[in-house]
């Protein structure tokens, strides 16, 4: 199913939708807020893309010298290619202590490689801990957001999820309660797991450590219980120097949520004494994408989240509808590296408004992007005989004026008389819940001419 | 066992053969002017200011004031932990070998921050100020005490003062654990510290 048949059925709900636009823009807006306090905000993202784009040239070698100050500090590192290889080291490292029940803070890579049905397979516990993850998790469903991962739940439906899951008590969906109550089944979890598994947000090469962002506090718990920490990181999350956290810890969570940093920003550079700790550095199709000059910078990505709050097509059509790991403009223009043909929808999934690029903290060009994948997807994929040939018929249209102006005026008479349902039917999708504007007697062309006259 | 090591390895050498392929050419790393970031404000009300932001409370104190102060905020905690000398409540005796499980119903932790961080209101907490690294984390309420001719103005002069640091674990703490994952409501208290108080000396 398609982006747009997905979005459809978001749609459904008008209330609920509507809702879901303003929550979001309202985060954009706590974003704008929280850049603008910022003396040199706008030179603080141009490091941040600087940076990532050194990063890039220079990969192979940082990450090479990570791997050795890891190592240095005790910590085993690993090396997958894929998905599945990510998911048998995770496994092997879990067989090895005999490892059951395992707690995971949030990591988008694992939900790419599809970790937890993976070791669920296998009988093996794994708890979502950060709240928004255990709760799609309780309803078996997918974030619909990288940083609100249950965005799209409207409180009483979480009250409905725990009094089923957790056992509580009808609350009208009452967030105090609710959160409560949830940490007092996570605190057990915590204090009963073997295993934590937790994602990266940035691995500065000069240390080889790993620096963890949460507000909850899910990965610290989990961490500092378990014998055995597993932290989990895309080929693109190193930055040269931990000195650059300075330029991106100050960028993610202004950019993510409008705070001014995030609740904890944790520094994880050698196991706990009697502890292990192992780091997972993954490609899966990362090392592709660096190939492709036109995409590379999206590897840029901090995954704060900006472009979603503040997408037009994503605050109404909802996370779900783009049907990929990440969604929103950032996963528009990961997703076709992946799989062309399943995400060929997605770089449509927008209007090209250019608002993503304009709050992105590591200034990707995200809806150039889009646009640049359009033509090569126009170019790979079938199209529908519908559009291929209206776009033949504009493009005669609109390369001879004389033509164009017959049609313009063809078109404006028609759209005043024709009878009703001419104009809206289902070949009209701008005709579709709502009606087109006033058409008006002369085009802009001939307006103009004669406003100039006048004046 | 064997083939699992030559899986792993296999997959080091691909995934760096592959970027040797794919990388563009070499881009330098940019000289970063910390000057752009210059801003004339009084460092210490910055601070408070964004501790409150965050949902922190803090409070300027003379050292032998603290036990009493605590006293007074926390009149109900019964379990304490503290790691510091700075203060004399801590009712549980334990080292840096103490296992974490055996904090897990403690009322308050009281330790000593490194640096504070006036644009975000963020504390810098190592393993060296904690001894048990769970310690900030699975308390009811936690205290930092911390100098305040220990604050500096943004997160790049930060990580200068902790560049020399022993690095195993160490933490940047702003405000107490919340969370916003049900309907964007705010909820202060999810899985770390339900409240943070920081005391100025």
């Amino acid at each position: 199913m398609n982006h747009a048949k997905k979005a459809e059925i978001f749609n459904k709900d008008e209330a609920k939708v509507n809702w879901h636009d303003k929550a979001l823009w309202y985060v954009r807006e706590k974003r704008d807020n929280s850049a603008h306090k910022v003396q040199g905000w706008e030179y603080l993202r141009e490091l941040g893309s600087a940076i990532k784009a050194n990063v890039l040239s220079n990969l192979d070698e940082y990450l090479i010298q990570f791997e050795t100050n890891a190592q240095k500090n005790g910590i085993k590192v690993h090396w997958a290619s894929n998905a599945e290889e990510h998911n048998n080291i995770i496994n092997s490292i879990l067989e090895k202590h005999n490892a059951k029940k395992v707690v995971k803070s949030k990591s988008m890579l694992t939900e790419e490689c599809h970790l937890n049905p993976f070791l669920e397979k296998k009988g093996i516990e794994v708890i979502d801990t950060d709240l928004g993850e255990r709760i799609v998790q309780l309803a078996k469903e997918p974030p619909s957001h990288i940083v609100l991962p249950a965005i799209h739940k409207k409180k009483e439906e979480v009250d409905v999820l725990f009094q089923e899951h957790l056992g509580t008590k009808p609350s009208q969906g009452n967030p105090e309660y609710l959160v409560s109550e949830a940490r007092k089944h996570l605190r057990n979890k915590f204090l009963n797991a073997d295993v934590a598994i937790t994602g990266v947000n940035f691995a500065p090469a000069d240390t080889g450590g790993v620096v963890v962002c949460t507000n909850e506090g899910n990965a610290d718990m989990g961490v500092h219980l378990a014998k055995v920490h597993i932290a989990c990181m895309g080929i693109e999350k190193i930055i040269p120097k931990e000195k650059h956290l300075g330029v991106f810890l100050r960028l993610l969570a202004r950019s993510a949520t409008g705070q001014p940093i995030t609740t904890y920003s944790s520094h994880f550079n050698k196991p706990d004494e009697g502890k292990e700790m192992h780091i997972v550095i993954v490609d899966n199709g990362r090392t592709e994408q660096l190939g492709r000059e036109d995409f590379r910078a999206s590897l840029h990505c901090i995954r704060c989240g900006a472009c979603m709050n503040t997408c037009p097509i994503y605050r109404r059509s909802g996370g779900h509808s783009y049907d990929y790991a990440i969604p929103g403009p950032i996963g528009s223009i990961l997703s076709p590296g992946k799989d062309l043909k399943k995400h060929s929808s997605l770089p449509f999934a927008s209007t090209l408004c250019g608002s993503c690029s304009n709050v992105c903290p590591v200034k990707i060009n995200i809806h150039e992007q889009l646009y640049k994948w359009r033509q090569v997807i126009v170019k790979e994929q079938k199209q529908p005989i519908v559009k291929k040939s209206v776009l033949k018929i504009a493009g005669v249209v609109l390369s001879k004026p004389k033509l164009y102006g017959f049609a313009g005026k063809s078109a404006r008479f028609v759209l005043k008389h024709a009878p009703r349902f001419m104009i809206y039917n289902k070949l009209n999708a701008w005709g579709k819940a709502r009606d087109l504007p006033e058409v008006k007697n002369e085009n802009f062309d001939e307006w103009y001419k004669k406003r100039n006259k006048n004046g | 066992m064997n083939g699992t090591k030559k899986e792993i390895k296999m997959g080091r050498e691909a995934i760096l053969q592959s970027i040797k392929k794919n990388k563009p050419e070499a881009l330098p790393m940019p000289i970063i002017d910390e000057s752009a970031f210059y801003e004339d404000i009084d460092l210490l009300n910055a601070f408070k200011s964004n501790i409150a932001l965050v949902g922190g409370t803090i409070k300027e104190i003379d050292v032998a004031q603290i036990d009493n102060e605590l006293k007074t905020i926390y009149p109900k905690a019964n379990h304490i932990v503290s790691a510091t000398s700075k203060s004399t409540l801590g009712t549980i005796p334990f080292s840096k070998e103490t296992d974490p499980h055996l904090f897990k119903d403690i009322d308050l932790a009281i330790v000593e921050g490194e640096i504070g961080v006036s644009e975000n209101g963020a504390v810098w907490v190592s393993n060296t100020n904690s001894l048990v690294r769970a310690l900030p984390f699975i308390t009811n309420d936690l205290v930092i005490i911390l100098n305040k001719s220990k604050i500096c103005i943004h997160m790049l002069h930060a990580y200068d003062l902790i560049k020399d640091r022993d690095r195993d674990f160490g933490v940047f703490i702003s405000g107490p654990s919340k969370t916003a994952d049900i309907e964007q409501c705010l909820v202060v208290g999810a899985h770390g510290a339900m409240s943070l108080t920081v005391l100025l000396i």
